[in-house]
């Protein structure tokens, strides 16, 4: 292994660069549609876990502990396989016709991060005032409505920051979608890896990329807190 | 904290200067000769190739005997290690191990590489379906097709199937649950392997390895390239063993009609040409 040499020619082009660009794409969507999903579904949670009806706090609290301490390895085989033995026969076939891999992953990456952010933004809402509630209720605004109107705004705010972490966790989380045969980034960097034994090449190729997601991320939420929040670094 | 840098990098520096020093051996038949012990790579979870015996809690199988009666014959002791298809040339180049006994199919590239002794098991990469669903090859065009990731079954299957979409799993139990639900058609990988895999399923009757054959998959002994004196000794080892019906003694014990398998042994080992 000493002499190894370095052949970056394998994935400048060719095929196995087509292999690389092509697991890149499915990265990104399952990353992109994750990220949106997984907000959204944080958000409902959030908003439940912390309604002042019992049934809707307790089935946010039940889904999230078991959402939150389960792994997300098991979560995803749960819902590839184990979600097979709940639906019906006619489901199944249709699932296993149009390619139920990506949106096993997906709704896995999308549930299992929805947990986090929920959590997350609960902190935020509870880091804003109640008399702030208070006061929009006694304006006639109802619960859902000062959550959307007042409350929510604020606290997504302040909830950036772990949001932030929240998708980067899913962006490189997205990987062990491979298991179940996404053909997603590392997978084809493997598979990249076990047609030429250039598994050096193939794994630094998929490290940057998933670096240079991850810094997009970061970039992005940075502007939008700059640009559209006022939010200063430092500040 | 400083004296704990300086510390660790004093012992990465040593372990890298030990790591270069330590270049594989020229000539391993020599060199195992003298250390007395033959360090071989092998598989410890792929019945009935290698994998540990629940009593004994030691390495059995195929390959093993293999090792065994290589190490017999040169009077040296045995030494096994687990490695994984990954690993196993690596571990090779860097001399960790003297040669590799782990199911490994020979082919161009990886004969680049390392050295092959003579074919000393030979299956072929077939399917397991539902029953009645195959019958040739054509009637898997344009379906999906489940095998193990990084394995030469994969690379096989895509030649032969263009139109078929292939789902590479972790390893093969995945893949053969995948065929139990439907998700594909086929699971593809080596005749034996499959012939393991539906030994111990618990509803065999639903499915069955139909006459289809992909490739040939022989497999070899692994060991470093150009080591030549090492790699003709093993060669006329096997050959030995061949004539003195030893070799098929030992796949009637793995594979015969005293286990799961029923297989016929329908090759002999031949010197390469």
């Amino acid at each position: 292994m000493l002499s190894y040499t370095f052949d970056w020619s394998v994935i400048t082009s060719g095929q196995y660069h087509d292999w690389l660009v092509s697991g890149l794409k499915v990265t990104l969507q399952l990353s992109l549609a994750g990220i949106i999903l997984s907000f959204l579904l944080g958000l409902i949670v959030a908003v439940m876990r912390m309604s002042h009806l019992k049934v809707f706090r307790w089935s946010a609290c039940v889904f999230l502990e078991f959402t939150r301490n389960t792994p997300l390895l098991v979560q995803i085989f749960f819902w590839y396989f184990g979600s097979y033995k709940l639906l019906p026969t006619a489901v199944n076939e249709w699932l296993n016709n149009t390619g139920f891999e990506f949106a096993a992953g997906l709704i896995a990456l999308t549930i299992y991060t929805s947990a986090f952010i929920a959590e997350d933004i609960r902190s935020g809402v509870l880091s804003i005032p109640k008399e702030q509630m208070e006061a929009a209720q006694s304006s006639g605004f109802s619960y859902l409505r000062s959550m959307q109107y007042i409350i929510l705004p604020q606290a997504v705010r302040i909830t950036i920051p772990p949001l932030v972490n929240q998708f980067l966790n899913l962006a490189k989380n997205s990987s062990l979608a491979m298991t179940i045969g996404v053909m997603e980034l590392t997978y084809q960097a493997r598979q990249v890896e076990s047609y030429t034994f250039k598994g050096f090449e193939a794994f630094t190729a998929a490290t940057v990329v998933y670096l240079a997601i991850s810094v997009v991320i970061t970039f992005l939420v940075d502007q939008y807190n700059d640009r559209v929040l006022k939010i200063h670094k430092g500040a | 904290m400083k004296k704990l840098v300086a510390l660790f990098m004093m012992t990465a520096a040593v372990t890298v200067a030990a790591k270069s020093f330590a270049a594989p051996p020229a000539d391993t038949l020599a060199e195992v000769k003298k250390k007395g012990v033959l360090v071989a790579g092998v598989k410890d979870s792929l019945p009935p190739f290698g994998y540990i015996d629940e009593k004994t809690r030691t390495i059995i199988g195929y390959d093993i005997d293999f090792v065994n009666a290589i190490a017999k014959k040169l009077g040296v002791k045995v030494e096994l290690k687990p490695v994984t298809s990954a690993s196993r040339m690596p571990q090779l180049q860097e001399g960790n191990i003297d040669m590799i006994a782990a199911t490994m199919t020979k082919n161009p590239e990886r004969a680049k590489q390392i050295d092959f002794s003579h074919t000393y098991f030979f299956t072929g990469q077939k399917f397991i379906t539902k029953k009645g669903s195959v019958t040739a090859l054509k009637d898997l065009e344009g379906k999906r097709i489940g095998t193990a990731k990084g394995s030469t079954s994969e690379q096989n299957v895509k030649k032969a199937l263009p139109t078929a979409t292939v789902l590479s799993f972790d390893d093969y139990p995945q893949a053969f649950l995948a065929l139990q639900q439907g998700k594909v058609q086929a699971v593809t990988t080596d005749e034996a392997i499959l012939a393991g895999i539906l030994a111990k399923s618990p509803n065999k009757a639903q499915f069955e390895i139909p006459n289809v054959q992909l490739s040939d998959e022989p497999y070899g002994l692994g060991m470093r390239k150009g080591d030549k004196n090492f790699v003709d000794f093993v060669n006329k080892t096997i050959l030995e063993m061949e004539k003195s019906g030893e070799a098929k003694k030992i796949f009637d014990k793995w594979f015969g009609a005293t286990t799961d398998f029923h297989l016929q042994r329908n090759f002999k080992i031949t010197a390469d040409k």
